[in-house]
């Protein structure tokens, strides 16, 4: 386990790193965009340079105290990469350098082939078709950039404090923190890329890594199965993207952004490009989209992925991966946008879009409301405002796809919005999920800390064998010992066999156990023939099973408490006031709470989603009806989840023994805590929404003064002029603000423990939440509908039906088919053979004399058949 | 001057009596012999066609051969003896050690 004080010195590797950016913008010359692919290459260099050095070095002291097994270089890297990218976001801000909206530079122009392709009725070959690789930079990429850059990087710095604590990662680490490089440099490239095709391998790379990172600890059958899971079901998804793809390059001949972009309504060959064809291509990518960013119905993998480490929740689930779906709807806009060359006729694309969001955010805030495991909560939630943003990007692509300038400009501010809120919800629930993570892993510390105070009184524990093998395999690893030879070297009379009394004194001398354990249990356990003595072989045959039965990875799980489920937690906000604050402000930012963080996007997604509304698309009532809704139920189940883990009375003895620990976890959840409640306020006033949704190159002000700016945003969110806005946004903010944390309160509300008292920042919310009366919820709680929430509506169970049906009948068939069939043909040769040889090899008698007559019959026969031909 | 037919048959004689010796007897000099007589009746009928055609190539060829053959002779016999010192025979029924 690695020290976690006086770790500060080890900032010192990142004061280096980031001399790489400043020094290139210092000295290098030239602009961020031509620098740029050094944020991919970086972390793609990094991943398997730490992956070796971890292979080599694991143990080493220098290794693990120093460089955290591969997490400070890892930190290096995303020092670098957050240095470069901040570099690239101020260059494109003050419209210095060549960076200017649709800027493309090619740096990768040197791989090029042969492409086949059928033009009027036959194929030709295009000679050195070009496989450039580009770095493409306009508003959208720009804040999935920074959010990609920032939150990689605290994420990164809080997974040093997470993951290196924890036994169980124990000289794995490396590979956790190669994988988490592979992804970054994954969802940098797919932020960058300015081709299609580059977009689609980032994403397949990032595929692959929330693969490994959710089966980290793949030995957990329920975590191998939820990377399984994970990995078929976007995989469904980018099946649909690619063919997707394959559309958008028949039509387009060419998959960059800047040809496709550059006139979205003519073709190939100056051809009109058909609006029903196009649309099935969006279609497709939207359903890629959809499976990478857990919308329905490809939702069944999100709850399942919490199995990863918590880091990797943060990384995936909420900063990362699960944006990549909505920048691939945001980057269909130009296609839809009629204002500038874009295709009449696909506004369905827009009601489509919205109305999976809508079904998605309803249905996953529902399921979210009986969750009693925190990161499922969060994963649901993250799903439900995922679906917000769809809403939002669906109507965008509705509004551009209208003419007029009321839609143009509705159309830009509600896409604005949509990425805003991407950034206020990625920023938010990035910090969430690190908060859930700092509960989970303080819960587990508490749970191990009682749990060994409790056996080391008694003396009679079973469980300290497992503590004494582990370190046992240690002390092995470290001597370079065989198990024989330190069998042997405990064997001080030379019976071949231990007795207790040589066991004792042998583990004690080398310090694997002090004087007080009960050696005699592990006799016990390991004395397979009941002699009372161990001989090799039972030492041996002790060690496989122990190993294999991966009861070394099990170590510190030895009952059934979970420390992510809600139910045994409450009154946390004593003990943990960072991570209480954190979450408080997290929370607020995803329900909407005026003045915070997602507020400000939110209201514009539901605002425009009801304004097409009025606009008059009747089919957009539903999902504005539905994410009205949703915002409410956001209330309730973030309250909900808050009050549950921080308000009330402990509800198991742990809680008392929580106690926050390691800086590393605590930086990481200060920051973004500021991130959270400011910035969502401070670029309203620069003007992000319109930034975003295109309508400006650069933020500014456009009243002058700090102040004025404020009232002018506050007046814009409080006082619209349009009354339907107006009914629209004071309901969105009773239901999320007042209705639904209300009854949360009254649910699960409560004063702390007597005694404890937490600090001011949250303790007006414990003490509020107090305040209403209880409601029981008993009856609600076992009706049928809660039932099916809890069962996630039996979606779940409905897609392993249909596989069981469909998909395992014919894998199993194409089994028998393989098994029978190909392997038939290829072991029917075999043996056929080797049957024919059996007969062949009587021949080799071995008697020169039947050798004679083989080569003369032999001889003989090549002649007549010389004469033959030759007559 | 002989008609060379006479000669060609000759030589397919002896190689035929050199063949049946190689294949029935046991004893490994014999078989030797056998062998040899069955290159000597080749040597035969190269000399036979040589002279019919005046073409010194089947002389050469012949030359080359009995040299040859007598370079594989000694070769044999010494496998001969090397096999009588291991195995203290060499009946060629008892040695098979090639078997399958």
């Amino acid at each position: 386990m690695g020290e976690t004080k006086n770790e500060s010195r080890l900032l010192l590797f990142l004061v280096a790193a980031l001399m790489i950016p400043v020094g290139l913008f210092v000295g290098g010359g030239g602009d961020a965009t031509s620098w740029s692919f050094i944020i991919i290459a970086a972390p793609m260099v990094a991943f398997p340079i730490i992956l070796i050095a971890g292979q080599i070095w694991n143990g080493h002291p220098l290794w693990t105290n120093t460089l955290k097994e591969g997490g400070i270089p890892a930190l290096m890297t995303m020092t670098i990469t957050l240095g470069m990218g901040l570099w690239v976001i101020t260059d494109y801000i003050r419209g210095v350098a060549h960076i200017e909206s649709y800027t493309v530079s090619h740096i990768l122009s040197w791989i090029s082939f042969d492409v086949m392709t059928h033009t009027s009725n036959q194929w030709v070959i295009l000679p050195n078709w070009e496989i450039s690789f580009g770095v493409w930079v306009d508003q959208t990429t720009l804040m999935l950039l920074f959010v990609a850059t920032f939150l990689t990087f605290l994420i990164c710095w809080f997974a040093i404090g997470y993951m290196t604590t924890d036994e169980i990662n124990e000289n794995r680490n490396h590979r956790f923190f190669a994988e988490y490089l592979l992804f970054t440099a994954g969802m940098f490239g797919m932020v960058l890329a300015d081709n299609f095709l580059w977009l689609f391998i980032f994403w397949e790379i990032m595929g692959l890594c929330s693969y490994l990172l959710i089966g980290f600890y793949y030995w957990k059958p329920s975590a191998a199965s939820a990377a399984k899971k994970a990995f078929m079901t976007t995989r469904v998804g980018d099946v649909f993207l690619m063919v997707g793809l394959l559309i958008l390059y028949h039509i387009y001949g060419s998959l960059d952004f800047s040809v496709v972009f550059d006139d979205p309504s003519t073709g190939v060959a100056g051809a009109a490009v058909d609006a029903s064809l196009l649309g099935w291509a969006l279609i497709m990518l939207f359903i890629g989209a959809v499976g990478k960013s857990a919308q329905f119905p490809l939702h069944v993998w999100l709850p399942d992925a919490m199995e990863g480490p918590t880091p990797v929740s943060a990384l995936i689930h909420a900063a990362t991966m699960v944006n990549a779906g909505l920048y691939l709807v945001a980057r269909m806009v130009p296609f839809v946008d009629v204002a500038n060359g874009g295709v009449h006729g696909l506004e369905d694309i827009g009601l489509l879009v919205a109305w999976v969001g809508g079904i998605t955010a309803f249905m996953a805030a529902g399921i979210a409301f009986v969750q009693n495991d925190i990161k499922k909560v969060l994963a649901y939630s993250t799903m439900s405002q995922l679906a917000y943003i769809f809403t939002g990007l669906g109507a965008a692509l509705w509004f551009f796809n209208h003419d007029g300038d009321a839609m143009r400009t509705a159309g830009i501010i509600v896409l604005g919005s949509s990425l805003f809120h991407l950034f206020n919800h990625a920023m938010a629930k990035g910090m969430l999920f690190m908060a859930s993570g700092s509960v989970i892993h303080e819960m587990h510390h508490a749970h191990h800390h009682l749990h060994h105070d409790h056996h080391d009184d008694t003396h009679s524990d079973v469980s300290e064998i497992p503590e004494a093998l582990v370190s046992l395999v240690k002390h092995l690893r470290t001597e370079g010992l065989t198990l024989r030879e330190f069998f042997d070297s405990l064997d001080i009379d030379s019976s071949r066999t231990l007795t207790v009394n040589e066991l004792q004194s042998g583990l004690v001398s080398t310090s694997i156990v002090d004087d007080s354990t009960d050696v005699e249990l592990l006799v016990n356990a390991m004395d397979r023939n009941g002699d009372g003595e161990i001989d090799p072989v039972e030492l041996d045959k002790y060690m496989m099973d122990f190993l294999i039965g991966g009861k070394i990875e099990s170590h510190g799980d030895h009952d059934d408490f979970d420390p992510q489920d809600m139910r045994n937690m409450g009154g946390l906000a004593a003990h943990l006031p960072v991570t209480s604050t954190a979450m408080m402000l997290g929370s607020m930012s995803i329900i909407g709470i005026p003045l915070i963080g997602g507020f400000w996007s939110k209201e514009g997604i539901v605002g425009h989603t009801w304004d097409a509304y009025f606009h008059g698309e009747p089919l957009m009532l539903g999902p504005a009806l539905l994410i009205l809704l949703t915002a409410g139920m956001t209330g309730f189940y973030m309250s909900r989840m808050w009050f549950m883990t921080f308000a009330g009375s402990p509800k198991s003895e742990v809680v008392d023994h929580v106690h926050e620990t390691t800086p590393w976890i605590k930086t990481p959840l200060v920051t973004l805590s500021l991130v959270t409640a400011f910035t969502g306020l401070i670029l309203t006033m620069f003007g992000a929404v319109k930034f975003l949704g295109g309508k400006y190159d650069h933020l500014e002000f456009h009243h002058g003064g700090f102040v004025e700016e404020f009232v002018y945003a506050l007046e814009h969110a409080f006082l619209p002029s349009d009354p339907n806005f107006m009914i629209v946004g004071y309901t969105t903010i009773l239901l999320s603000f007042i209705i639904g944390p209300w009854f949360a309160m009254r649910i699960h509300g409560g004063s702390l423990k007597e005694g404890s008292s937490a600090i001011p920042l949250v303790s007006w919310l414990v003490n509020l939440s107090s305040r209403p009366s209880k409601m029981d919820v008993t009856n609600m709680a076992e009706s049928s509908l809660a039932k099916a929430l809890e069962e996630r509506l039996y979606i779940d169970y409905l897609y392993e039906e249909i596989i069981r049906r469909t998909v395992i009948p014919f894998a199993l068939l194409s089994a028998c088919f393989d098994r029978k069939i190909i392997d038939g043909i290829v072991k029917g040769i075999e043996k056929g053979s080797q049957a024919s040889s059996e007969r062949i090899r009587l021949l080799t008698t071995g008697s020169a004399r039947d050798y004679i007559l083989y080569a003369a019959v032999g001889a003989l026969s090549i002649i007549f058949l010389l004469m033959g031909v030759s007559s | 001057m002989i008609d060379p037919g006479y000669i060609s048959g000759l030589s397919a004689i002896l190689f035929f009596i050199g063949l049946a010796g190689a294949f029935t007897r046991k004893h490994a000099i014999i078989v030797l012999m056998c062998i040899e007589i069955m290159l000597n009746a080749v040597n035969l009928n190269f000399v036979a066609v040589a002279m019919q055609t005046g073409d010194p190539e089947g002389w050469v060829f012949t030359s080359i051969a009995i040299a040859i053959a007598a370079s594989e002779v000694a070769v044999g016999l010494a496998i001969f003896l090397s096999l009588y010192s291991t195995r203290e025979t060499i009946n060629l029924d008892e040695v098979d050690l090639l078997k399958h």
